[in-house]
């Protein structure tokens, strides 16, 4: 452990140590833009994918065009797991990051420490990775989905199913990242 | 064009190959420290930082809404060759894109109003320096964020409003039901609008806390 930088103004409570380092701060914020900018990604393409789908299909069977609104639906709730995670994500840094209290121990206590901009980091590839994948199998699994249907009306349960299936893998990225942020404390 | 992609992989095979000798280079002969990316982050400036922030907002909202137009434009010019009626309706979709962009000027010039006011560099101490830097980061991040949300968006805005063309010329009742799909897709680009808005609003909140730090008594 370096000892602290003795700081400037002598009336400040703030120190940089090497666990306590400037840089903390941009992994918090890149942690808050990969969770909205990734699953913005997938949700895009989940929903340019089935779109697509729906107006080659829409031409055959109008009357099919609102229940395949589905997938599009599940690409933007997609999004939303972004939206959630960048808005926890952006309290948690603010909330946490105070100056660090402690000037005479060498051991940094309190402040925005390297390990919650990592832990900020974490949550927000998680989310948003798995946000994209989620995203892509909806779209093209609503796509394959929602022209099936048209042809074979039995089809449209079988389309749920796997579109459950392909939504809860976005579910599961928002879990990991809600637990890395009860890490931050 | 195999001969191109071929190009590109020797030439990036090229620069990983300098960059990994020259990392093993300094390794071996004692001077690994001073590979030190956190060293690069905290010291670019944060107008630089704030500076990358905006253009990206902006330069990236414009590529996404001018790659949505140009896919929905072509669509209904084509389209249109045998149903000239669908030019005026579906002119919204053309519409749609080109919000995307106006998000991304408003990005902009939201980031630029608090690197005018919260980015100055009057004092070095070590606090305001976490302060200003953090300002710095948290600009980026916000420009980072809603251009490619909005990139994205105004991508996909411009498959689904291609499509909406082209059903809408086979039969006129189907246009208002795929326009539902297009305002979901631009939802996409409002979340990321909705994100930058908190990330730079998360500025001022520091910035107290780095004051009040600065003046209280030890």
């Amino acid at each position: 452990m370096a000892t602290p930088i003795v700081p400037i103004n002598l009336n400040s409570t703030d120190t940089l140590t090497p666990d306590n380092a400037v840089y903390a701060g941009f992994f918090g914020v890149m942690g808050t833009t990969s969770a909205m900018v990734l699953t913005g990604l997938g949700a895009a393409y989940g929903t340019a994918k089935s779109g697509s789908g729906i107006a080659g299909m829409a031409v055959s069977k109008p009357e099919l065009i609102m229940k395949s609104i589905i997938p599009i639906v599940m690409a933007g709730i997609i999004a939303i797991y972004g939206l959630v995670v960048a808005v926890i994500i952006s309290q948690s840094v603010t909330s946490h990051f105070t100056p660090q209290i402690e000037v005479t121990k060498l051991s940094a206590s309190g402040g925005y420490t390297n390990t919650f901009g990592f832990c900020h980091l974490g949550a927000g590839l998680s989310v948003g990775f798995c946000g994209l994948a989620a995203g892509y199998a909806i779209g093209v699994a609503g796509e394959s989905g929602v022209r099936g249907t048209a042809m074979q009306p039995r089809l449209f349960v079988g389309m749920i199913l796997v579109l459950i299936f392909a939504e809860v893998l976005g579910l599961y990225g928002l879990i990991i990242a809600l637990i890395l942020d009860t890490n931050v404390k | 064009m195999a001969s191109a992609g071929n190009a590109i992989c020797y030439v990036l095979l090229l620069w990983t190959g300098i960059t990994v000798v020259l990392g093993v280079y300094y390794v071996l002969s004692g001077q690994g420290t001073r590979i030190d990316f956190g060293w690069l982050i905290e010291n670019v400036d944060p107008s630089m930082y704030a500076s990358l922030g905006i253009a990206s907002a902006i330069a990236l909202s414009v590529v996404g809404a001018a790659w949505g137009i140009l896919t929905t434009g072509c669509s209904i010019l084509g389209a249109g060759v045998k149903a000239p009626r669908i030019q005026t309706k579906n002119l919204i979709s053309i519409i749609f894109c080109e919000a995307v962009a106006i998000y991304g000027i408003i990005i902009a010039i939201l980031i630029n109003a608090r690197l005018k006011k919260n980015l100055d560099l009057d004092d070095l101490s070590p606090q305001y320096r976490r302060g200003t830097q953090f300002a710095g980061f948290a600009c980026f991040g916000a420009g980072l964020t809603s251009g490619f949300c909005n990139l994205f968006c105004g991508m996909a805005v411009g498959i689904v409003g291609s499509g909406a063309a082209l059903a809408d010329a086979q039969n006129a009742a189907l246009f208002v039901k795929i326009l539902v799909v297009e305002i979901f897709a631009s939802a996409i680009g409002l979340f990321g609008v909705i994100v930058s808005i908190l990330q730079v609003g998360v500025i001022a909140q520091v910035q107290i806390v780095v004051a009040q730090s600065i003046s209280a008594p030890k």
